[in-house]
């Protein structure tokens, strides 16, 4: 059953790897427009919940429900659909595609949705203006700094209007300085258009941009704001 | 041992940079010093050989790639590095076993013996047959013989004894009227696959055509190939071999990416550049030395299929192919050597920093200027020459025309990656698949165009070499085509009678129309004993020939008006033979050759003999002779004297030419019978060019498998981006048709460069040969297709791990 409004839950979520398990009876939700930040330490878990959640893995055991969608009953093509339409994706890591410029890889979600060249790159142009990195939209990702490459990721996420945006650790490749406006305008944006955010992270300072944390350790989630009530 | 590279002490760079005393409390020195010049090579080639075989799974991985891929290239090096051992043990054998006819023959002794050729052809297949008759107890015997046969039995290879067990071998069973005792010994064939045999025969004599011998064995000069062949041996080696070595050094840099990341690691712990650079080309040096171990597996295996692969009738035992010590030991240095060359020269465009940044050179856009004119310049020495070889072979103009065909061939891989990045540069918009591989060509077309060259090396030769032989082959067609359905005949005889018995004998035969025959001998003045040769013991006659025939025969020579069997006739092209008159005393047996004077067999020109017409014969050219009726001359005191049958059969019946043939074995097994329709060529030019198909094809899939393991690598370097984009929801498909694209460019572009190239160079080619020009459309085709293939191939074989990697593992940072 999922919790009143919620626009993404699961519930007792499993999941191990070999001997290892990674989700120990895992429940979580999220509201639309909301930004909840998933903490813990290396190995606890937290990356398997942000997969889970978003139809990447599928759990040993337990649901995932996107508003009427049963996540875990779908076979793999619908997964890919709903992750094309509804989800939208910022990593620590190699989330851009070398062989691109700036602007078509911000382009990339939307044509994989079928929209056509000239249309995605307006919009597309439109997002890398609103984050500040439009003087990058001729340029290969290996040609910019890492703050504009992840604010290009993070216009990548947002272009194609998704209702729930997963990051893992969307600054912890940038200094402090350059995390600070990466999030400001993830999480700016995100509210703008009323898409939830999932936002995996080990570093308090980057939590602090949400509305609401929880923390997994060995597998199991611990809500913050519910230990507070 | 440390990983530092050498210091530098003082210097511009060194000014600037506190001293260790300023920066606190001096430590202690270390002893010794890093090594510098050869010994620092050693160190990091032994240091990257040691990374190398202590990678783990992977490392291990990579360096079995490389070593199938060098393994394979070496293959094909050794077996071209064989050819001349091969043709030497070839040509050896059929030294050692032959001798017919030695310059001084021996008397009839204890150990000599008569010895013929009597060979056949049988549906297409040339048939060696020898026929012996010993003199004495002691005949030498030829290789591969233990016992020479008695009369009325032979020893066979074991390739002819198959066939005459076949069912397909009954009609050769009758022609070859021999009981088999035994098979002949590797020593006495050339190759597992020859069909020959060696009987013993009574009837044998020297004057049916036997050579009296005392031993086996003999010289003869292999005559020189002619340029134009010299030219298409060289294009079919530079068609073939380049794309070997095109894979060697695409399959020493497999797993390069990866090992910059390791030597970024080096770099952090204080390896300079140039150390980390021999560290890699150590590491690329253990794949090529086990590549150059599997190569001799792979050679060793492969060489056993030489038993059935027969190539322009030359077909050998697998012992014969052993690669010359000089070319194995080139190959055996060069190979490691490419791969520390080409691994350093790889390094070139990139920047290994120590915190693991990888940083290709910004891409270089290529210049044209220079490309056009490597096949330019190759087309002129072609074109400069082409006019005069056919008149002068001459060694000059034969490097000029290798040089000239090489120098095409290699610069439409100098056009190519020019063209690649001409052609993708321009490239724009297209479906996502199309944009990810023409922006990834765009990024960097380097490795896709290096190994693409092989391919249009090789499609660009063979389809030139194809059309050339093409057109030769098709010359000779044209030829044949032309001729009449003729068989004609020539051997020793010793009398018109068995020309009579072989003429009843033809005109019986199945699909004979008619038959005819004469008999040919040379006729000298009486007192003309002759004159050496300059520098040789060969004596001449000053003679002209005698033709003996009926006079139906002999009308078919000269306007004879009347005839009758006894007349004797002389045509009136013999104004500068004076000794040719009415009443002239002869010789029939001129004294001619090495050896005694013979005593002289005189025979009178009738007074009767009229001078006579001589009309053209087949060739267009008329005929000098005396032209004898069979009464009126004794043919056993003349000189060797040749009986020509020519029989017109019927082309409808089926296997008439095998029926004569047969016929002709009966009549004297040593008559050799040349049937004008057939084209022995056909069979040479299709052995040839289906080995070069084969040749291509195997070379375009080592390439593909080159490309696979490059596009495997490639994608498993961007593992991560596959698994993001897996995220996103990409399709499958999207991907997969992206890895085709990025194959199918620039191969596409190359087969067009090759097609474009070869066919300029199968032009030019058959210029050469003064023939038509023949395009080879279904090889083209074949080629094309190929390509395709390889495509095909390449994406088929890329989709599994492509599909595997896009697996969300790839997102675990931790």
């Amino acid at each position: 059953m999922t919790p009143a409004g919620s626009l993404l839950a699961a519930e007792g979520l499993h999941k191990a790897f070999g001997r290892t398990t990674a989700l120990d009876g895992v429940d979580f939700s999220i509201h639309p427009g909301e930004v909840v930040a998933v903490l813990g330490p290396s190995g606890s878990g937290k990356s398997t919940l942000l997969h889970c959640l978003a139809g990447i893995v599928l759990p040993d055991s337990g649901t995932v429900r996107y508003g009427d969608h049963d996540v875990t009953g779908m076979n793999d093509a619908q997964r890919s659909a709903l992750r094309r339409s509804d989800f939208g994706f910022v990593f620590q890591f190699g989330q851009l595609v070398p062989e691109l410029t700036c602007l078509e890889n911000v382009a990339l979600p939307l044509r994989l949705n079928g929209v056509k060249r000239k249309e995605a790159q307006r919009h597309a142009r439109e997002w890398l203006e609103r984050l500040e990195v439009e003087d990058t939209a001729g340029s290969r990702p290996g040609e910019v700094s890492g703050g504009q490459g992840q604010r290009v990721a993070v216009a990548r996420a947002l272009a194609a209007r998704p209702r729930v945006i997963f990051a893992d650790e969307p600054t912890g490749a940038l200094d402090s300085l350059n995390g600070e406006r990466v999030m400001t305008l993830l999480t700016d944006a995100a509210r703008d258009t009323n898409a939830a955010v999932v936002l995996v992270t080990h570093e308090a300072r980057v939590a602090a941009y949400s509305d609401r944390e929880i923390v997994v350790r060995d597998g199991k989630v611990k809500d913050m704001l519910a230990g507070l009530l | 041992m440390t990983l530092l590279g050498p210091r530098t002490n003082g210097g511009p760079a060194g000014r600037g940079a506190p001293s260790r005393e300023a920066a606190g409390p001096a430590l202690p020195a270390l002893p010794g010093s890093p090594p510098a010049g050869p010994a620092a090579w050693l160190r990091d080639l032994v240091m990257g050989l040691r990374f190398a075989a202590s990678g783990g799974r992977e490392g291990w991985i990579r360096t079995a790639l490389t070593a199938v891929g060098v393994g394979l290239g070496v293959a094909v090096l050794f077996l071209g590095a064989s050819v001349p051992s091969l043709l030497d043990s070839w040509h050896g054998r059929e030294k050692a076993r032959e001798s017919l006819g030695q310059e001084h023959p021996p008397r009839p002794a204890d150990n000599t013996l008569l010895y013929a050729r009597a060979d056949t052809r049988f549906h297409h297949q040339d048939i060696r047959g020898r026929l012996v008759r010993p003199d004495g107890a002691h005949p030498p015997k030829p290789p591969g013989v233990a016992e020479l046969p008695r009369p009325g039995t032979m020893l066979v290879s074991p390739a002819l004894k198959a066939l005459l067990d076949s069912s397909d071998g009954r009609a050769l069973r009758e022609r070859l009227p021999y009981r088999v005792v035994g098979t002949i010994g590797d020593d006495g064939l050339q190759g597992p696959a020859e069909l020959t045999y060696l009987a013993g025969s009574s009837a044998l004599t020297e004057r049916l055509g036997g050579s009296r011998i005392d031993h086996f064995g003999m010289e003869f000069v292999q005559r020189p190939m002619r340029a134009p062949a010299v030219v298409l041996v060289i294009m079919t080696c530079v068609a073939l071999l380049t794309p070997v070595v095109v894979f060697i050094g695409t399959s020493v840099r497999f797993g390069n990416e990866r090992r910059e990341q390791r030597l970024a690691a080096l770099r952090l712990v204080g390896a300079d550049v140039r150390t980390t650079r021999r560290i890699a080309a150590g590491e690329a040096l253990l794949g090529s030395l086990a590549g150059l171990v599997l190569g001799a597996g792979f050679f060793l295996g492969g060489r056993q299929l030489a038993s059935v692969v027969t190539l322009w009738d030359i077909n050998v035992f697998p012992s014969d192919i052993v690669p010359d010590p000089l070319l194995a030991a080139l190959v055996a240095v060069l190979v490691p050597a490419a791969a520390v060359l080409v691994t350093l020269f790889a390094q070139r465009g990139v920047t290994v920093e120590p915190l693991g940044v990888i940083r290709n050179r910004p891409p270089v856009r290529r210049r044209l200027w220079w490309r056009p004119l490597v096949p330019l310049t190759g087309a002129g020495l072609l074109l400069t020459v082409s006019r005069d070889v056919g008149r002068a072979d001459s060694p000059l103009n034969t490097v000029w025309l290798a040089t000239g065909a090489t120098l095409l061939l290699l610069g439409v891989t100098a056009l190519l990656p020019w063209l690649v990045d001409a052609v993708v540069r321009r490239l724009r918009g297209g479906p996502v698949p199309w944009q990810l591989a023409t922006r990834r060509l765009q990024l960097n077309s380097g490795a896709a165009t290096r190994a693409v060259a092989g391919i249009t090396v090789a499609v660009a030769g063979a389809i030139a070499v194809h059309m050339t032989f093409t057109g030769m082959q098709a010359g000779f067609a044209g030829a044949h085509a032309r001729s009449s359905p003729v068989v004609e005949m020539t051997g020793r005889t010793d009398g018109w009678a068995q020309v009579r018995h072989a003429l009843t004998l033809l005109r019986g035969t199945e699909g004979v129309r008619t038959a005819g025959g004469t008999i040919d001998s040379a006729v000298a003045a009486a007192d003309d004993r002759g004159r050496y040769m300059d520098g040789s013991d060969f004596r001449v006659a000053d003679s002209v020939y005698a033709t003996v025939g009926d006079c139906d025969r002999l009308a078919r020579i000269a306007d004879l008006g009347s005839c009758r069997d006894g007349d004797v006739f002389f045509t009136d092209n013999l104004e500068d033979r004076a000794f040719v008159r009415p009443g002239a005393r002869l010789n029939l047996d001129p004294p001619e050759g090495i050896g005694p004077v013979r005593p002289p067999q005189p025979w009178t020109l009738p007074a009767t003999a009229r001078a006579v017409r001589a009309k053209a014969d087949d060739d267009g050219l008329p005929v000098h002779s005396i032209l004898i009726t069979p009464s009126a001359v004794d043919v056993g005191r003349m000189h060797q004297p040749l009986m020509n049958l020519s029989v017109r059969y019927d082309p409808r019946t089926p296997d008439a030419v095998e029926h004569i043939r047969t016929t002709a074995m009966r009549i004297n097994p040593t008559l050799g019978v040349v049937a004008r329709a057939e084209n022995r060529h056909d069979g040479q030019y299709d052995s040839l060019r289906a080995g070069l198909f084969i040749g291509a094809v195997v070379t375009l899939l080592l390439i593909g498998a080159g490309l696979v393991v490059s596009t495997v690598e490639q994608l498993y370097e961007h593992r991560r981006l596959l698994s993001v984009l897996d995220a996103f929801g990409t399709r499958r498909t999207t991907l997969g048709w992206s890895v085709l694209w990025q194959t199918a460019i620039p191969v596409v572009l190359g087969l067009l460069l090759a097609v474009g190239g070869g066919l300029a160079l199968g032009i030019l080619l058959l210029s050469l040969i003064d023939s038509a020009v023949f395009v080879d459309w279904p090889v083209v085709a074949g080629m094309a297709g190929a390509g395709a293939a390889v495509i095909l191939l390449v994406t088929v074989v890329s989709l599994p791990p492509l599909w595997r990697m896009m697996r969300p593992d790839g997102l675990r940072t931790e």
